[in-house]
């Protein structure tokens, strides 16, 4: 059935585990602030492993950090180790030349990206159908040459004789030492015997350390040592002399991996250029990190694992307990946990509940249909899973759902940029957490050369923001593993000095490291890709909230929100414009970094997923919905409760948050938060638009304007959803008015008490109203703000006041004005 | 030997300049190019060339960097400049002491072995059974020892009216030195009778606690093949019940004053808010020790169920005690006086672990007085240090720090420096990397009432607590272990109703009070 799809040999995942070096007593950096811990070190160092794609390297898959300083990694596993094939006599000298041969690749792929094994042996090479593939081949590069763990980092037999020499100083990597280690296994599968397998730890050791001595070639000396020399003599010359050269004592007589693939031995093993079926790349309809997400969501816990299967044994730490801890941080009388040394060994994670919990997914739904003309064949597909109504949340952790979600977003990001639009349609649904980088980067349309212009720009020599960069960073979001980690730190930093560099007509404000912050979390192992999103979103965004003086700009903003607070809570408005708790006290950072610098990562990343799909005016929605949230309290609130209350935002409930400021854009015309500020590439500049509203002006008014469009839109499409008032006098609005609209003339208006009923026997429209807009119309003689702050006191919701008044709407066609004298 | 970076000057000759790089090159050669190419004014067209030019050069040098730093190292063994048996012995040390295959093949130790099994049994239907035995074994030493106090007050009785008889009698047929004599000899008499009573208790004690461990790890062994339960049957289990004489209650009076306290529910963090329980309490802080034993009951006490199945579990209790400088002075008479009333059946005594513990750190400043820092080079404890004992029969705490005070506490002018707020930060530590995820601390820094304590003086103090230990919780998030879901700040017993309110009230000043859902 369509679960053999799952189940291909190689989709299959092992974990290992092992402690960080914990930092000795209390030492600070140089910086001041404490030092990060070792485990995070490794953990951000080791996110780039998991971008290795090789077919002769097991793709790591997921680090998991865990408490008191464990780390875990997560990758491919499959086949059995090499090593318990030895002395079974099943390699011919072809199977060992090709495993040579792969073995090969799969090194110069990683010294090429300056990673060295450090820790090959037989037992890490993963043999399957003839082809294998390197294991752990990361642990040496993420604890930075092992310098972040307290265990050598080793392979007895394999490790070449100046790793020993150096001791534990080594501080720079050196391939050629896995080089040496390749010798080492040939020289066991040519030989068909374990080396020096009688022997204990030291001396072996003292074997390796001997051979440096030796004058004649190496490989003789081993096969004499083993009773092999017949042995030695059948491996044909060619085989022989790659394993002499490889266990040559001086490194630099030993080649690089990629010298020695360039030998004629491998020539029959090389892809054929004229072989192009294997040259291209061919599209997986998942690959095995999905099925690890998919395995994760269906219930698979590493840790769990790991627990189950006895890698890790948790002795009670009541027996383990410190005796004595002096002030200065002494702790006597605490042994070492046994349990914290290094144990090599893997643990396979079971896949039988992924299998079953798959097992009734139909096998057209591994391929979905994405577009079709077709009436009968797009019936033919089958239902699509229904998780419409569930709260996000629970949809992100339902397997099926997401195995959909994944199998059809993975489709389409391949398609990108041609499958934009639908990239669009189905992120409105909602956004798969695993494709998250991905499908954000195409809703800011980044484009496809991205890589090369972020290489270009300098990000090296210093400038004179870098301080305040420098001082930034360590604040920013560092309860994240990935941000709080050295990595984390140098990609921000280096992403900011880009994004400085770039932005010459703007200034580095702070903010701006907790906006990029998503990015580079969703991105991390694709700065480019992090750079381009925030240089896309910025000006869409925040345009010009970066100017060196972007007062303008954010009073604007700020002004808007106002209006918008009054546009759909006056109640709220007047109460907070009553005890003076302007936007400007609470609401800059809002905005500024778009909630980055409000939230935690978590809620931002749900935030963001419908930011991105609206327009720079969803920001205000979403501080509006912050509001509405805590309306009760702030409403019981004097000033004073009000400023506590924001200088330490209380939790807020983000998916309500989500919704109530979708709802509200969705209901607000878009020209009542028209800005003036607003980036000209996506600001609607047309006849019937609003346009040259000054901040003065703007900062007075307590009610948001309305554009003709908008009010042409409502009238022509909706008009149960509006009250228009006119406020001219009486015989203005019976020689012409807005078809249904109702009148109350301005002079009629007492305005020296906030009452409702003051306006006449039009008052109950008003009082009554739910959910119309209430446009108000008046002419270049009525007060275009006494009358709208009138009905904003006497609580009236969607009070708006039409941009340019009655005379603009004259000239409509097809008009939407009658005369009432003719109706009457 | 390692070497440091090395750096190479780069000369391109077709556009005459240079650049120094140093090897190992850690960035990326791509970037390195467009930035030589805008420094020096090199034309697009030259960009591929460049890059070739310099990425061969820096893989060129990188081998040759590397291969020298080889050569060194081979050539300085084969003329014996190294000393290979040197070199053999530290790596079997390092792989001996840091990896499990070549690390010694350590079994379990009889701790371990008898924790899980007691974890194990004490989270199955046989938990009752064990606290019942418990419980009855606790009654068994309780009335020996209340027989014990009661022989030794007849014993005194009974020599007082002696001696006063005999005093009666100085005037007529006793001289003083008889008298002297009759003293001496109560004096024997009294020592030898408490001696002999109390190795009795002790010898019981043992006997329980290895009559207790056998059962437990026969019942385990049962348990795995039949699910019945065995009772053990011994004299050292515990007599009928109806004989336990019932005792006046003469605490009660005590026991009923009300005791206050307040819980709150904060968060920590700006972005990413972190819940902890916190929680003000003015009581007996020996009534978080004690086991209440006035009822009599046959049932054991609720409390010590739910510090029976934490016992070995990764939600550690703590309490800090304060103490003087000297392990297992008189101060903590009343703490030893608790821990002795019932049997230990997990850990050693009390008094052996205060033993343990000197002589650790005995040995430790005796050795280091010279190089490490401390500020006296006396072979004492100071203020801000802390010893560990462990316990499992007292009523809700399995750890206690004990904290060396000094006299400066009562003083109003203590800061955020002194010894005893940076002991505190070692305590919190320490409950962070063991799985110590309840903790009480004395939030005057001191359990008993004392003069100086005025109003302004408490709050001045409990302020200064408060805020160091919010500063502490905050830090401890980064450092990878466990978090401290629950907190409670004990004031002394009898503390004034007004002082209480007041240092309520300054908490949600300090630590940030979640919102109570409200429902709507």
């Amino acid at each position: 059935m369509s679960v053999s799809l799952l189940k291909k040999p190689q989709m299959h995942f092992g974990a290992i585990t092992f402690f960080a070096k914990q930092h000795k007593d209390d030492v600070c950096g140089s910086n001041g602030l404490p030092l990060t811990p070792n485990s995070i070190i490794i953990y951000g160092r080791a996110q780039i492993l998991k971008t290795i794609v090789n077919p002769y390297l097991c793709r790591y898959l997921d680090i998991i950090r865990g408490k008191h300083e464990r780390t875990i990694a997560v990758s491919q596993y499959c086949g059995k180790p090499l090593s318990s094939f030895i002395e079974k006599s099943v390699f011919s000298f072809t199977d060992i030349k090709r495993i040579a041969y792969q073995v090969l690749q799969g090194l110069k792929e990683l010294h090429s990206r300056n990673i060295v094994h450090h820790n090959l042996s037989s037992e890490n090479i993963l043999y399957e159908n003839g082809n294998i593939k390197l294991f752990n081949y990361g642990l040496y590069y993420m604890t930075d040459n092992g310098k972040l763990v307290s265990f050598p980092i080793v392979q007895l037999l394999y490790t070449a004789p100046e790793v020993y020499l150096e001791e534990f100083k080594e501080i720079i990597a050196n391939p050629k030492v896995d080089i040496w280690s390749l010798g080492i296994i040939l020289a066991e599968l040519t030989l068909n015997k374990l080396l020096w397998s009688s022997l204990i730890l030291g001396q072996r050791i003292r074997k390796v350390l001997s051979l440096v001595q030796s004058t004649t070639s190496v490989f003789e000396r081993i096969a004499r040592e083993h009773n092999c020399y017949d042995r030695y003599q059948a491996i044909p010359a060619d085989l022989k002399e790659i394993i002499e050269v490889c266990l040559n004592i001086y490194s630099e007589d030993r080649p690089t991996a990629a010298e020695l693939l360039e030998k004629g031995i491998f020539d029959e093993f090389q892809v054929q250029k004229t072989d192009w079926l294997s040259l291209l790349k061919m599209y997986e309809i998942f690959t095995i990190s999905e099925l690890y997400y998919w395995w994760q969501l269906t219930g698979g816990d590493v840790l769990q694992e790991l627990k189950r299967q006895g890698l890790i044994r948790s002795s009670p730490p009541i027996l383990s307990l410190p005796h004595l801890v002096l002030i200065e941080g002494t702790i006597l009388g605490q042994d070492r946990n046994p349990a914290t040394l290094y144990d090599p060994k893997i643990v396979e994670m079971p896949m039988e509940t992924l299998y079953e919990r798959f097992k009734n997914i139909s096998f057209s739904c591994y391929y979905p249909l994405i577009q079709t003309k077709s009436e009968i064949i797009a019936q033919s597909e089958p239902e699509p899973y229904d998780a419409t109504g569930l709260p996000l949340v629970i949809k992100e952790k339902d397997p099926e759902y997401q195995f959909h979600r994944v199998i059809l977003l993975r489709r389409l990001l391949h398609g990108y940029p041609f499958t934009r639009d639908l990239i669009v349609k189905e992120a409105e649904k909602d956004i798969p957490p695993l494709f998250r980088g991905d499908i954000w980067s195409a809703l800011l349309n980044v484009r496809g050369d991205y890589e090369r212009q972020y290489a270009k720009i300098d990000k090296a020599t210093p400038t004179p923001t870098d301080r305040q960069i420098e001082v930034d960073i360590p604040r920013c979001h560092q309860y994240n593993e990935l941000l709080s980690s050295m990595e984390g730190h140098k990609k921000l930093k280096r992403i900011l000095k880009a994004w400085v560099n770039q932005n010459t007509q703007y200034v580095y404000w702070q903010g701006l490291d907790s906006l990029t912050a998503p990015f580079l979390y969703l991105n991390f192992n694709d700065e480019a890709k992090a750079f381009s999103c925030l240089s896309k979103f910025v000006p869409k965004y925040l345009h010009n909230f970066f100017l060196k003086d972007n007062s303008a700009v954010i009073e604007e903003y700020l002004a808007k929100f106002s209006q918008l607070i009054a546009f759909h809570d006056p109640v709220l408005a007047n109460h907070l414009y009553e005890i003076n708790f302007y936007p400007q006290l609470f609401a800059i950072p809002w905005f500024l970094t778009l909630f980055s610098h409000v939230f935690p990562l978590h809620k931002i990343l749900h935030l963001w997923d419908k930011v991105l799909l609206g327009n720079s005016s969803f920001s205000l929605h979403i501080g509006l919905s912050v509001l509405t949230q805590l309306r009760d309290r702030l409403l019981n609130s004097g000033f004073n409760e009000c400023i506590l209350l924001f200088s330490d935002l209380p939790e807020v409930d983000i998916e309500k948050c989500v919704i109530l400021s979708a709802e509200t854009f969705q209901k607000t015309p878009g020209s009542i938060t028209h800005r003036e500020y607003e980036n000209e590439e996506f600001k609607k500049t047309g006849e019937l638009d609003i346009s040259g509203v000054t901040l003065q002006d703007l900062k007075k008014e307590r009610c948001p304007r309305i554009s003709v469009s908008d009010l042409l839109e409502l009238i022509r499409n909706s008009p149960d959803k509006a009250i228009v008032v006119d406020i001219r006098n009486i015989t203005q609005f019976n020689r012409c008015s807005v078809r249904d609209s109702i009148n109350i003339p301005f002079s009629s208006v007492c305005f020296s008490e906030n009452k409702i009923e003051n306006v006449g026997h039009h008052s109950n429209v008003l009082k009554d109203n739910l959910d119309k807009i209430v446009v108000v119309v008046g002419d270049e003689e009525t007060d275009l703000e006494l009358f709208p702050t009138f009905l904003l006191n006497c609580n009236v919701k969607f009070v708006c006041v039409l941009h340019g008044g009655f005379n603009i709407l004259l000239p409509i066609s097809p008009t939407i004005l009658a005369s009432q004298n003719h109706i009457s | 030997m390692a070497r440091p970076k090395e750096s190479f000057l780069y000369k391109n000759m077709s556009y005459n300049f240079e650049h120094l790089i140093e090897i190992p090159f850690e960035d990326s050669i791509d970037e390195l190019t467009h930035i030589l190419m805008s420094k020096h004014g090199i034309p697009r067209y030259v960009e591929e060339e460049l890059l070739e030019d310099l990425a061969r050069f820096v893989k060129e040098r990188t081998v040759e960097y590397n291969d020298q730093r080889v050569m060194n190292l081979i050539n300085g063994a084969k003329d014996n400049k190294i000393n290979i048996e040197e070199i053999t012995k530290k790596w079997e040390k390092v792989l001996k002491e840091e990896v499990t295959e070549y690390g010694e093949q350590r079994c379990a130790s009889d701790n371990e072995l008898f924790a899980t099994a007691y974890h194990k049994m004490v989270h199955s239907p046989a938990l009752e059974t064990m606290l019942q035995l418990e419980h009855m074994y606790s009654q068994t030493v309780r009335q020996k020892a209340k027989e014990k106090n009661q022989l030794i007050q007849e014993m005194s009785e009974r020599q007082s009216k002696e001696m006063n008889s005999a005093v009666d009698r100085l005037e007529k047929d006793m001289t003083e030195s008889q008298i002297n004599g009759l003293v001496a000899r109560h004096y024997e008499d009294h020592a030898l009778l408490q001696g002999k009573l109390n190795s009795e208790l002790d010898t019981i004690k043992e006997a329980q606690r290895r009559e207790y461990r056998e059962w437990l790890m026969q019942m385990l062994e049962q348990n795995q093949t039949t699910s019945s339960l065995p009772t053990p049957n011994s004299p050292l289990t515990p007599m009928p019940i109806e004989s336990i004489i019932p005792s006046v209650n003469f605490n009660n009076g005590v026991a009923n004053v009300p005791v206050l306290e307040e819980s709150f529910t904060i968060h920590l963090g700006s972005q990413l808010k972190q819940m902890h329980n916190i929680r003000i309490l003015s009581a007996n802080v020996m009534d978080l020790c004690s086991v209440d034993d006035s009822r009599q009951s046959s049932e054991p006490t609720p409390q010590i169920l739910q510090t029976a199945l934490a016992l070995y579990s990764n939600d550690l209790s703590g309490l800090v005690l304060m103490a003087d400088n000297k392990i297992g002075s008189r101060m903590t008479k009343e703490f030893q006086d608790i821990c002795d009333r019932t049997t230990e059946f997990h850990f050693s005594h009390l008094e052996d672990q205060f033993n343990k513990i000197s002589n650790m750190s005995l040995g430790y400043l005796k050795r280091d007085s010279q190089s490490n820092n401390r500020n006296s080079h006396s072979e004492l404890l100071q203020a801000g240090d802390f010893y560990v004992t462990r316990h499992s029969n007292l009523a809700q705490v399995h750890v206690i720090f004990h904290m060396v005070s000094d006299d400066s506490l009562r003083g109003t002018n203590i800061n955020s420096r002194h010894p005893i707020i940076l002991g505190l930060r070692n305590i919190l530590k320490t409950a962070c990397s063991n799985d110590i995820t309840s903790l009480t601390i004395p939030l005057l820094l001191q359990y008993d009432m004392t003069e100086e304590m005025t109003v302004s003086w408490c709050e001045k103090r409990a302020e200064l607590v408060f805020k160091c230990v919010k500063g502490f919780m905050i830090e401890m998030a980064s450092w990878g272990g466990s978090d401290l879901k629950n907190l409670q700040f004990m004031l002394p017993q009898g503390i004034s109703n007004q002082v209480f309110q007041s240092l309520t009230e300054m908490l949600p000043r300090i630590f940030k009070v979640s919102n109570p859902k409200i429902l709507k």
